[in-house]
């Protein structure tokens, strides 16, 4: 079972597809992650889950790779406690889940912006323009920087998950330079291509950090570290000068227009 | 029997027949975690060197007595203060010095750990007003003590 618990859990799920089915049952959406390079002791940690749940889904993975086999299983790692109830997010914690949401809006508003693209017109190109600078500006370099440059710099480089979300940040930026390109050379099938390939990975990507990744994150936190990425998100914000008020509008006017 | 009509703070309860059971005795000695003096929150200068950068605990002077591992669970690491909300004259002191610690001892995080009597409240509610004159913005926790040392509630404020 070590080897097992020590593959990618794509690998794991590609050689038994029924794995996938169990991880499911158990809230465990690893089936349509991209790149499924997590370690399956590593999910099974990150989540969270009761010690005997654990115990119940490892012993049935267990049973689908040896199905004749009594195998000796890891103790289960022991669940963190959050307290009496769920402990809510802490304030820099917070602050990225309050930016998924802004960022959320414009993914779905990204269809009815493609079924009214235009790109033959300068107020078309403009608005697809607009829609990329509010990715580049606001969801890459105002929330993924922090993130990636503070959050990220807590924990261990190596963890699969974080290599995961680094990467859905890399793919993100091939598809925005791709809607660039298609904008230039007026190419709607590259913009629609490109703007729903980035909305499908995005949404995945805020689903595996708002239910997977932030909660664990936190549950590893000590307070101190909660002070200091405090302190560093804010300054962070104050050395970019950005001002959100511009994209909050920008969504806003478009939420008029498209659901008016 | 009649229902006890006074201060809930107040009323009269008795634990002595709480089991406690083997497995749960500290074995051993019990390091303090205390690292400064004084604490009392009249006492102590908000600027005092302990205090700056530092996670601040402000535990209501009956936390200490009810939560058995308070020491090595909540006071590791921390600079602390003590007050009572109930009991303490001057408590708009307590005001200025919390929000000092917020903008001059620029502290990087406030603990409230309180009782779960109602008066303790009245701690909470002085952190959450220093909180919102301070400039500066800073985590601030808050955590309900049981009579007998559960821990009822854990919040960010």
């Amino acid at each position: 079972m070590e080897e097992y618990l020590n593959k990618g859990i794509k690998e794991v799920i590609t050689e038994f597809p029924a794995v996938d089915k169990i991880l499911e049952e158990y809230g465990i959406g690893c089936g349509p992650c991209s790149v499924g390079t997590c370690l399956l002791k590593d999910i099974v940690a990150i989540h969270n889950l009761p010690e005997d749940e654990q115990r119940v889904m490892m012993a049935r993975i267990a049973k689908v790779i040896y199905p004749d086999k009594v195998i000796p299983l890891p103790p289960a790692t022991p669940r963190k406690e959050t307290g009496p109830k769920e402990l809510k997010y802490s304030p820099p914690m917070k602050a990225l889940v309050d930016e998924h949401v802004l960022i959320k809006r414009w993914l779905a508003l990204i269809p009815a912006v493609l079924e009214d693209l235009d790109l033959s017109t300068e107020e078309g190109r403009n608005l697809i323009l607009q829609g990329v600078d509010f990715i580049r500006s606001y969801a890459d370099r105002y929330h993924h920087a922090k993130e990636e440059d503070v959050l990220f710099g807590y924990f261990d480089p190596n963890l699969d998950i974080l290599k995961v979300i680094v990467q859905d940040h890399i793919v993100g930026r091939g598809h925005v330079k791709a809607v660039v390109e298609g904008v230039d050379r007026q190419d709607k099938g590259a913009v629609a291509e490109h703007l729903l390939a980035y909305r499908n990975l995005l949404t995945g990507h805020i689903k595996k950090e708002d239910e997977i990744l932030w909660p664990w994150m936190e549950r590893n936190l000590t307070m101190t570290q909660i002070g200091e990425l405090y302190a560093k998100f804010q300054e962070t914000d104050q050395r970019m000068g950005l001002s959100t008020e511009k994209f909050e509008n920008f969504i806003i006017n478009l939420e008029k227009k498209y659901k008016a | 029997m009649e229902a006890f009509q006074g201060c809930p703070g107040s009323r009269m309860m008795d634990f002595s027949q709480k089991k406690v059971s083997e497995g749960e005795e500290p074995t051993g000695k019990i390091e303090s975690q205390l690292r400064q003096w004084p604490i009392q929150l009249h006492l102590i200068s908000p600027l005092a060197p302990y205090y700056r950068g530092a996670d601040v605990l402000l535990t209501a002077d009956c936390v200490a007595y009810a939560l058995g591992d308070y020491h090595r669970q909540y006071l590791k690491g921390k600079s602390l203060a003590i007050a009572c909300p109930k009991l303490d004259e001057g408590q708009d002191i307590y005001v200025d010095k919390i929000k000092a610690w917020i903008d001059e001892a620029k502290i990087n995080t406030l603990t409230v750990m309180i009782m779960q009597v109602p008066c303790c409240m009245g701690l909470l509610n002085l952190a959450q007003e220093a909180a919102a004159k301070a400039t500066r913005k800073v985590p601030v926790k808050y955590l309900v003590v049981g009579l007998q040392g559960e821990i009822l509630q854990e919040e960010w404020l």
